[in-house]
């Protein structure tokens, strides 16, 4: 019983330290005393859900879904129309009322997840893609022209109602309902599905519920955000729930490593701030930089060069000196070919005049991030890894093993 | 009298006919970028997400070479259109689509051959998100620009009678003409002969005036209700001329798949990819010609629709038609040549069903519906053969 005992004590612990986490990220946002800075924090955390949830999905159970902004924009007109609709009669407000959405958006998104999984989970791979993104637009349509909803001006006038630890504490909330049942006999059943179907169903795992309820965990989640986002915004419209956006959230989930939830924490953090920092670029007399075409094409260019280059000479290279060398003049190449090609670009008339803005260059870098990282390392950044403190029992306890190291 | 007994339960099937017209017209584009989803899917297992970018860059290049042939946009007097500008457009078109396509074969898909097919899926979302976005940096797309309306000599359109219209109308018509005709005679020549403005307040011209007018009215009512007697279907020559080339391409495209050398080892190589290699043939030159034929055929449709539509032109103009052309990929059976014609032209006639329906705001959101069901229950597609992958 003692260690049962010890078992809570530290669970307890770690729930305490995560809440105080949340109202820490919200001090830091309040010290920095900006709008601008709590909205990027808020964003941020938004996304770090969105992220950890399709992880759940794509990553961890190995379901390739790309129509994640479904679910979020399911979770946020649901909470938003319930808000506008019943808030004033039911005599509530404030956390309680904030709780009381973020439940009920997330509720109405795992109902969605378990009517949209439920059928398409069935198909693999890419069919699975095409069908989860059908879907997604399918709902995008359906609200688009429904004018209870508001069609496509949107929703208006929701009660506006947020706190940063309440957004962060959903993220973290996500985070260790993932982390959990990755450690449980449940996670495991995920993961065996995602290494080998056929060998799980022989193992006796109902594969079919096992896909669903990943399916629906991470819609659950995604509604959550997307309900707080209806209350932090105001006002949701159909545009901000587009292909675009589960692409994004695809982009992050890509980029941290299928499969390893501290990868998606940190890209959907530096994804969601990306665009943010190219508004704030300026040139020298603090107007918005100016790019202009012929150096965005040569950066396009030999950025995928470089890339491919970097594939070809990894596949080749045997130890740690060969890969830091390939890495190293890859990066060479890039830096060469960027400052040969943007000249040689220049004499092309058209792309030497063109200005453009460094914002409206987001969806291009996101672009090229799933190309580059497909090209030279399509398990993401971080692959499959974790943070943990796990190498700090190996410290000092050498002689035990963890239950789950895999 | 309108034909009211072909209303029913809401519906106007009088205006059926021309919905399916419109249909087929429109699938017949469907059907040939369906042909470079389905060959690629054949050879190389990959859903070419970029193919619908393919169609937009060729809708563009249509609209260049139409600007180079002087048919800039808002100009008082268009130069003369000829049909050999039509075939330059339509040439340039596919091989700028063919070249594309090569381009993204050799730099996206090649490298990444070895690796998953989620891996290669995802690459080929980022080629066509980068196509979308980085085009609309350097394209015109802000307002959309379209195709000049002059650059096609095929202008207007022709009426084919499906019900004919009721003889016993066209009596009454024939019999008021004369007396609207002689009436308007009555009032020109008066007021040729006195020198009146027409709206003067002269008694005389005001009574001649209206009895013009009262004429005019019956005679006008009754072409009224003779057009709409009878149900016909009104054909654009544009849009005639648009299947006549589509049906060409598709022949000869069969014709290439089923009796050349090339078209053999292209079928070789979707049978077997392995086997194709060992036999000797050189799998990356198929493929290459794969991508080739498949984005000439999709530049083919683009420089279609962009000239005979109309539509105008953004970088997302590939989005939609490429999705629904996957569909009809799909509903056909995806990798199955035949099959993607049949789809695509089944996938345009769905679409206009549902306008005529009355759920227009539901056309696009039809492709999808369509693709769901035809994956759950018939994952094979309708000329596919019904094999469900395993593992």
């Amino acid at each position: 019983m003692a260690s049962s005992g010890r078992f809570w004590l530290i669970r307890l612990i770690s729930c305490l330290l995560g809440i105080a986490l949340c109202f820490g990220i919200q001090s830091v946002a309040h010290m920095l005393g900006n709008t601008y800075y709590e909205r990027l924090i808020i964003l941020a955390g938004l996304y770090v859900t969105l992220a950890v949830s399709l992880n759940l999905i794509n990553g961890i159970t190995g379901q390739f879904s790309i129509g994640h902004a479904a679910f979020y924009q399911v979770g946020a007109y649901a909470a938003g129309f319930i808000s506008v609709h019943y808030m004033t009669q039911l005599h509530m407000g404030g956390y309680a009322w904030m709780f009381l959405m973020v439940v009920v958006g997330g509720i109405a998104a795992a109902i969605t997840g378990f009517t949209v999984g439920l059928p398409s989970l069935r198909l693999r791979g890419d069919y699975l893609a095409i069908v989860t993104l059908g879907f997604g637009e399918i709902i995008r349509i359906i609200v688009q022209n429904s004018d209870a909803l508001g069609g496509s001006y949107g929703m208006k006038d929701i009660p506006k109602d947020y706190a940063i630890w309440a957004v962060w504490l959903l993220a973290a909330t996500c985070i260790a309902t993932c982390r959990n049942l990755l450690r449980s006999a449940h996670g495991l059943s995920f993961l065996a599905v995602r290494e080998d179907e056929v060998a799980a169903l022989a193992m006796g795992v109902n594969i079919t519920r096992v896909k669903v309820t990943a399916f629906v965990i991470g819609s659950m989640f995604a509604g959550a955000a997307g309900a707080l986002l209806a209350m932090f915004e105001g006002f949701v419209s159909p545009p901000m729930f587009s292909m675009d956006t589960s692409f994004i959230i695809l982009t992050m989930v890509v980029l941290g490593g299928t499969g390893s939830i501290t990868g998606s924490v940190i890209a959907a953090c530096f994804l969601s701030y990306l665009p943010e920092y190219l508004r704030t670029l300026q040139d020298a007399n603090h107007q918005a930089l100016m790019i202009s075409g012929a150096s965005i094409v040569a950066g396009i260019l030999s950025a995928l060069g470089s890339a491919a280059l970097l594939k070809r000479m990894l596949e080749h290279a045997s130890n740690l000196k060969g890969r830091l060398i390939a890495t190293g003049s890859s990066i060479a190449v890039l830096i060469v070919a960027k400052l040969a090609l943007t000249p040689l670009l220049t004499l092309v008339k058209p792309m030497a005049e063109k200005q453009i803005p460094a914002e409206q260059l987001r969806m291009v870098i996101f672009a090229l991030t799933l190309i580059v990282i497909m090209l030279i390392r399509p398990s993401g950044i971080l692959g499959r890894s974790e943070f943990s403190l796990d190498w700090l029992k190996r410290v000092f306890m050498p002689n035990r093993r963890m239950a789950t190291e895999l | 009298m309108h034909p009211s007994y072909l209303i029913v339960a809401g519906l106007d099937f009088t205006a059926l006919p021309q919905q399916l017209v419109n249909g087929l017209l429109l699938g017949a584009i469907y059907a040939l970028i369906a042909l470079g989803y389905t060959m690629v899917y054949g050879v190389l297992k990959l859903i070419n997400f970029a193919h619908g970018e393919v169609y937009m860059l060729g809708a563009y290049t249509a609209l260049f070479t139409s600007w180079y042939f002087g048919f800039l946009p808002n100009l008082n007097q268009y130069p003369n259109s000829s049909f050999w500008i039509l075939l330059i457009m339509l040439a340039g078109s596919m091989i700028v689509c063919a070249i594309i396509g090569v381009l993204i074969e050799r730099f996206a898909y090649r490298p990444m051959r070895n690796n998953s097919r989620i891996a290669s899926l995802i690459t080929a979302i980022g080629v066509s998100l980068l196509f979308q976005y980085g085009g609309a940096l350097f394209l015109p797309n802000s307002p959309p620009p379209s195709v000049a309306e002059k650059v096609n000599p095929f202008g207007g359109a022709f009426s084919v009678p499906i019900i004919p219209a009721d003889a016993k109308l066209s009596e009454v018509v024939k019999a008021t003409q004369p007396d609207y005709e002689q009436k308007k005679k009555d009032l020109e020549e008066y007021l040729a002969s006195t020198g009146q403005e027409e709206f003067s307040s002269d008694p005389q011209v005001v009574a001649k005036r209206d009895a013009k007018q009262a004429a005019e009215q019956s005679y006008m009512d009754a072409k009224r209700k003779l057009e709409t007697s009878g149900v016909k279907v009104t054909i654009q020559r544009g849009q005639l001329t648009m299947l006549l080339t589509a049906i060409v391409l598709m022949l000869g495209l069969r014709y290439l798949v089923l009796k050349t050398p090339a078209g053999r080892a292209m079928r070789a190589v979707s049978l077997d990819f392995d086997s194709a290699a060992l036999m000797g043939i050189n799998v990356d030159r198929v493929i290459t010609w794969t991508f080739v034929i498949g984005s000439a055929m999709a530049g083919a449709g683009a420089m279609m629709t962009a000239t005979f539509l109309g539509t105008p032109l953004t970088t997302q103009y590939g989005v939609q038609p490429g999705v629904k052309a996957f569909v009809a990929a799909v509903l056909g059976g995806i990798g199955n040549i035949p099959g993607a014609a049949l789809g695509g032209i089944l996938m345009g006639v769905a679409e206009n069903l549902v306008v005529w329906i009355g759920f227009s705001q539901y056309r696009d959101a039809i492709a999808f519906v369509v693709l769901i069901f035809i994956l759950l229950y018939r994952p094979g597609g309708l000329l596919g053969s019904a094999k469900v992958e395993k593992v």
